[in-house]
Formats: structure tokens, C-alpha cells, sequence
């Protein structure tokens, strides 16, 4: 009786190996990095697209299909992104992936995304080098190459032209730092000086940047504990300068960090998406108030939303999903009404500046880059 | 001035752990490398109960106790079992159980940073060196600690006992000195100095739960270019191998040039190679003496 009984279970086990293509669930895969001291935005990221999935599932999947989420951790770092997109696109077979969120993760799935034909759409990536990744990479995230512009002009407007710039060496911060360097003219950063990933102690470098004539400081980290720590120790120094940066420092740990010292720090960012919305509302409700920012969540909901809508609209494989991204006209989503261009960038999603106030970070202004 | 204060704050840090790794070292031969774990419990269970409302004090023995239980749990789970049989174990069984308390903190706390202290510390009002109550008390507590060890180890009578079983183990025990509760005792000490390493982590930058590694391999520096078998040594190779890290790139070298910040371990890790291949037993090792 035992051996009848594992044996039908085998069968239907087979059975269910064998369905056909046009049942069963459809396999999202998504890849950030979920451990790790970037791992506040995989958090983040991963509820946004959990959210945006369960709302499909909830109202009947996709013709009918249910989707389903295969999540693995890159851990921000390209060897362990790649290694993730390979057994997504090769064991799952997922028919589109959410991710990377770190630039290097994302640069890293890229070819082998592109390979196995499959469509790759990076919420929060924001390097420069994504635009040029491959044809099936996408991404609801304005490129540096427009938030250094966004930078630059904003410089230019408060006649700010000496900075100082502390970068910590990873993809996303060096190619910040190249990016800001070609958009402002050949002087103007007064000191340069690029630390190790995770380095905490930037004391010494301090000590220096007191003797150097400058307007204001820019910490270039890839992660808030980094950010936090540059922030105190320029502070300690007794250094009044002004301080502006770009997305990482658009996070609400700073301010629970080093709360007097990030006080009146500038920030230029994409604008804080679904802050204050119905969106934010259910989200706080599902997964608690999110880690690093609201809005990282909101590009990862968008994310996981263009590639429902391509599967809606009847794409069934990664090139039909590539050719009605391309196509889109306009995709109305958390972010904002937006569609790609030829690279597979962003149109649509503007630029920011905000301030911390009082421990909170409120737009002051929006920017436009043309 | 700045530079020697900057390296204070570093060595303080670096000293608390390799004093940590020497410690246990010298008494049982043995490296212990979940010593940056043990830190991070150490740093996370202050941060915890005084996030939970618990005053400062408190917390800070709190933590010290926590630190000090894990550290009993680590000795008695990779330690005591092997490292009679071979010294050589430990060094892959505490691996093995670093790894288990990493993903434990991952899963039990969450990602984000935190800081014991956050915010701003009571500068002391000199514009031309730049240092904190705080860090002062920090850089104080941590020379005190770390003596009162030394000074227990070398010049007590419960020290005796100690370097007894170092030197002769049987002898020590014909003797009634009970080898095995001595070694609890200093492998314990070791985790709580490595907790106030943690601590000193939380309070002065902040604490992440990857930054457990990298600190352990910081203090094996230390113990390997002092000398392994000189709990002084390793102190003051630590404190000399963070000044000379602030050195490497806060004095120009050549024509007003700036070493670059991305070398500054690479300066650290040539002194070291240097040291070795001029004194392979490390810089303050003499022969005659153990732990």
C-alpha cells in the first residue's frame, strides 16, 4: 500500500512536471541584495514587488495564472548577482527578472540576462554604465549620467565651485564620481579622495579636508552606515560647510544615526515616491515602514508592474516582454507617468532637492535637467 | 596632533580586539576567529537594551555580560571539545560558528546601521585637536582595561596560575591549579574585551552586521607583527599599526602629495611584511617568555 501510495505521488509529481507551458504559475525572479549593508534597499525592493504581485495574484493573476516570486541575494556585489541570474534564468527559467539594485549587481546579471533572452528591469540602479548593459535591460531609474547634470546645474546655480568629495570605491560611487566630474568644470573638485568599501574611519581624511579651501562637502558612500559615519566625523571636525548628496543619503537611517550632523544636509534625488500616498499607506500596513525609503519600494512596485503589463497584453516569452517595453507609451505608475527610451532608460521620472529638516528629508524644489 | 588623536581613536579600537586574540592565544594556543562576532554581540546587546529604555551605565555592563555569556557559549560549543587534542581545530571550528553567529545577527536584528549614542558628542572646545568627551572616556577606559589584564596576567599570583598551566599543564595540575576552569575564565575575559571592542564600535561610528570579519583580521595583524606570544606587544602593535595608517594618509610625502585613502591598509599590511621578514617572531617576541 505504501509503495502504490509513493508511487501515485511520483506520477502526479511527474504529471505536474510535464504541464503544459500555458498552465501552472508564471516565475518572476528578483535579485538584490537582501543581506549585507546594502541589504535595507533588497528589503525594501522585495516588498514592493511582492506587493505588486500579490495584488495581481489577489485579482485573478494573469489570464488566469498565478505569479510567482523567485528572490535571490546578490548581496550587492556583482559575482554573487551573477551567480543568482544563473540559476534564475537557467534552473527557474523565470520569464523576467526585478533587479539588481545595486549598479554592480544589476551589471553583472545583465549578459547573462541578455544570453538566456531574458528581460531584466532594475528598479534603483542608477549607474551610467546600465544605459549601454544589453537590449533586455530596463530600468524605472533615471541614469547618474542626468542626476550629476541635475548636480552640476545646481551648482552652478548657487555658485558653488569648490568641492570636496569623499567616494567610497564601488561601482555605483565611482561612477558617480566620474559622472559629477565630467558635468562641473576642471577644477572645481578641490579634494578627492576615494576609501575602501565599508570603510567607517574617515578621520585623518577630515583632518586634511580642514586645511583645504572649499563650499561645500559631498559624500559620496554606497551605503547609509558609511554615509553616517562621513557625516559625524566632518561635523566633529568642526566643519560648517554645507553637505549635499545624492540617493544613498535619501534614507531616514541618517537621520536616527547622526541626527545633528546630517541636519540640513542637501539632497538630490528622484523624488520621494508614494511619500504621503495610499500607496505608502498599505505598504506601511503590510511590511512595516520601510528601511531605507518609500521610494525604492515604489520603483520596485513599478518594476514588477511594466512586466505585468506586458504579460497582460499577451507577451509570453523575454523578447515579446522587450518589444512591448520598448513600445510602451506610457506606463502610470507609483513613480509617476513613464515610458523607455531605445536604451531602456527611464523617461518621465524628474529630480528633486530636498533637506533634512528637523530629522525628516522634505522636497524643497524640483529640478529639471534638459 | 590631530593625526595622533585620530590614531588614538583607531588603535584604541584595534587594541581592545587584538588584546582579545592575544589573550586567548598566549594562555591556549589557540586563535579564535569568531572574536568579530562575539564584538558585534557585545556592541548589539548594549545598543539593545539601551534602545529599550535602559540607562547608559547599565547597558554597558549589560552588553559586557552578554558578550561574556556568548563567549562561554563559543568555548564550550567550538572550543573545549577539540582544542586539547589539536590546536590546529578551533581555528576551523571558530570559522564554523562565526558563520552560525553572523547569520544568527542577520536574522535576529535587522540590516539597517545603529548607534548606540546617535548624534553628536560633547566636543571639547579646541578648534586645533578635535576630540570628545566620549572618546577621551573611550581611549581612557580602553588603556585601563587593557592594562589591569596585562597587570592580572603578569604580576598576580592568579597570573602565576595562569602562565603555570601555560608552561607545564601536568606539572600545574599536580599542583591543584585546575587548568580547564582557568582557561574558561580567560577565554571569557578575551570576549569581554572583545564586547567592549563592539561597543566602542557602536558608540564611536556605528554598528552593521557585516563588519564582524574584517575587525578579527585587523586584530590577527596586530598579534602576528607584536610578537604571538606578547600580550604587550600585540597591545602596542595594534596602537602602532593604527597611527601609522592615520600617518599614511594624513602627512604629504612627497612634494605635498597625499598617499591616497584607498592604500591606507596597504601601508599597514607592508609595515607588517616588513617587520616579518626583518623579525619573523614579530616585534616585541622574546623567547623566554609565555603569555
Amino acid at each position: 500500500m505504501k509503495r502504490s501510495l509513493a508511487l501515485l505521488s511520483l506520477t502526479a509529481l511527474a504529471l505536474t512536471a510535464c504541464q503544459p507551458a500555458g498552465g501552472g504559475t508564471i516565475k518572476i525572479g528578483y535579485i538584490g541584495p537582501l543581506t549585507g549593508d546594502a541589504a535595507s534597499y533588497g528589503v525594501d525592493t522585495l516588498n514592493g514587488v511582492k506587493m505588486k504581485i500579490e495584488e495581481i495574484n489577489a485579482a485573478g493573476g494573469i489570464n488566469g495564472r498565478q505569479i510567482e516570486i523567485v528572490a535571490e541575494d546578490g548581496k550587492c556585489t556583482g559575482s554573487e548577482a551573477a551567480s543568482a541570474a544563473q540559476k534564475l534564468v537557467n534552473v527557474d527559467k523565470v520569464i523576467a527578472i526585478v533587479g539588481g539594485q545595486c549598479s554592480g549587481e544589476t551589471l553583472a546579471a545583465a549578459p547573462i540576462a541578455e544570453e538566456g533572452k531574458v528581460v531584466i528591469v532594475s528598479p534603483v540602479s542608477s549607474s551610467p554604465d546600465v544605459t549601454k548593459a544589453g537590449d533586455y535591460v530596463f530600468r524605472d531609474y533615471p541614469s547618474d549620467a542626468l542626476k550629476t547634470k541635475a548636480m552640476a546645474k545646481y551648482f552652478a546655480e548657487e555658485k558653488i565651485t569648490k568641492v570636496a568629495m569623499i567616494s567610497e570605491n564601488t561601482d555605483f560611487a565611482s561612477a558617480f564620481r566620474a559622472s559629477l566630474k565630467e558635468n562641473l568644470p576642471a577644477d572645481a573638485v578641490v579634494f578627492d579622495e576615494v576609501v575602501e568599501p565599508g570603510t567607517k574611519d574617515f578621520r585623518t581624511l577630515m583632518t586634511r579636508l580642514k586645511n583645504v579651501k572649499f563650499d561645500t562637502f559631498f559624500p559620496n558612500a554606497q551605503s547609509d552606515a558609511t554615509m553616517a559615519a562621513m557625516m559625524q566625523q566632518f561635523r566633529d571636525q568642526g566643519m560648517k560647510q554645507p553637505a549635499i548628496s545624492h540617493d544613498i543619503a535619501d534614507s531616514v537611517t541618517l537621520a536616527k544615526l547622526a541626527p545633528e550632523a546630517v541636519e540640513g544636509m542637501w539632497v538630490i534625488n528622484v523624488p520621494t515616491s508614494g511619500q504621503g500616498t495610499s500607496f505608502e499607506t498599505d505598504f506601511t500596513a503590510k511590511y512595516g515602514a520601510a528601511q531605507a525609503t518609500i521610494a525604492f519600494a515604489a520603483h520596485a512596485y513599478d518594476a514588477a508592474g511594466v512586466i505585468a503589463e506586458a504579460l497582460k497584453a499577451g507577451a509570453t516569452d523575454g523578447t515579446a516582454i522587450k518589444d512591448w517595453l520598448y513600445n510602451m507609451k506610457e506606463y502610470k505608475g507609483v513613480v509617476g507617468a513613464f515610458s523607455f527610451d531605445r536604451n531602456g532608460d527611464v523617461v518621465g521620472v524628474p529630480y528633486g532637492l530636498k533637506q533634512f529638516q528637523k530629522g525628516v528629508i522634505r522636497q524643497v524644489k524640483g529640478i529639471s535637467v534638459d | 596632533m590631530q593625526l595622533i588623536v585620530n590614531g588614538l581613536i583607531a588603535g584604541s579600537l584595534a587594541a581592545l580586539m587584538a588584546g582579545g586574540l592575544a589573550l586567548v592565544y598566549g594562555v591556549l594556543g589557540i586563535f579564535n576567529l569568531a572574536l568579530g562576532q562575539l564584538a558585534l554581540i557585545g556592541g548589539y546587546g548594549t545598543w539593545w537594551l539601551h534602545a529599550s529604555g535602559i540607562p547608559l551605565f547599565p547597558s554597558l555592563i549589560g552588553g559586557m555580560a552578554i558578550g561574556a555569556i556568548f563567549t562561554w557559549l563559543t568555548f564550550e560549543i567550538a572550543v573545549a571539545p577539540f582544542y586539547r587534542r589539536d590546536a590546529r581545530i578551533p581555528l576551523v571550528t571558530t570559522i564554523a560558528w562565526s558563520m552560525i553567529l553572523d547569520a544568527a545577527i542577520l536574522l535576529t536584528l535587522e540590516e539597517r546601521p545603529r548607534s548606540i549614542l546617535p548624534g553628536g558628542k560633547h566636543f571639547l572646545p579646541f578648534d586645533a585637536v578635535r576630540i570628545s568627551v566620549e572618546q577621551i572616556v573611550l581611549i581612557g577606559c580602553t588603556l585601563i582595561f587593557v592594562c589591569v589584564v596585562a597587570w592580572v596576567l603578569h604580576s598576580t599570583p592568579f597570573g602565576r596560575k595562569i602562565r603555570a598551566t601555560v608552561q607545564h599543564p601536568d606539572a600545574a595540575r599536580s599542583l591543584g591549579i585546575s587548568s580547564s576552569l582557568l582557561h574558561r575564565i580567560v577565554f571569557i575575559v578575551s570576549g569581554v574585551l572583545a564586547a567592549c571592542g563592539g561597543i566602542y564600535i557602536g558608540i564611536d561610528q556605528n554598528l552593521t552586521p557585516t563588519l564582524a570579519f574584517p575587525v578579527t583580521i585587523k586584530a590577527y595583524a596586530a598579534l602576528i607583527a607584536g610578537g604571538k606570544d606578547n600580550f604587550w606587544g600585540t597591545i602596542l602593535a595594534a596602537y602602532i599599526i593604527a597611527m601609522l595608517e592615520q600617518l599614511a594618509v594624513g602627512t604629504p610625502w612627497w612634494f605635498g602629495n597625499y598617499v591616497s585613502a584607498g592604500y591606507q591598509s596597504i601601508v599597514a599590511l607592508l609595515f607588517i611584511i616588513v617587520v616579518l621578514l626583518i623579525k619573523p617572531t614579530g616585534l616585541f617576541s622574546h623567547r623566554a617568555r609565555a603569555a
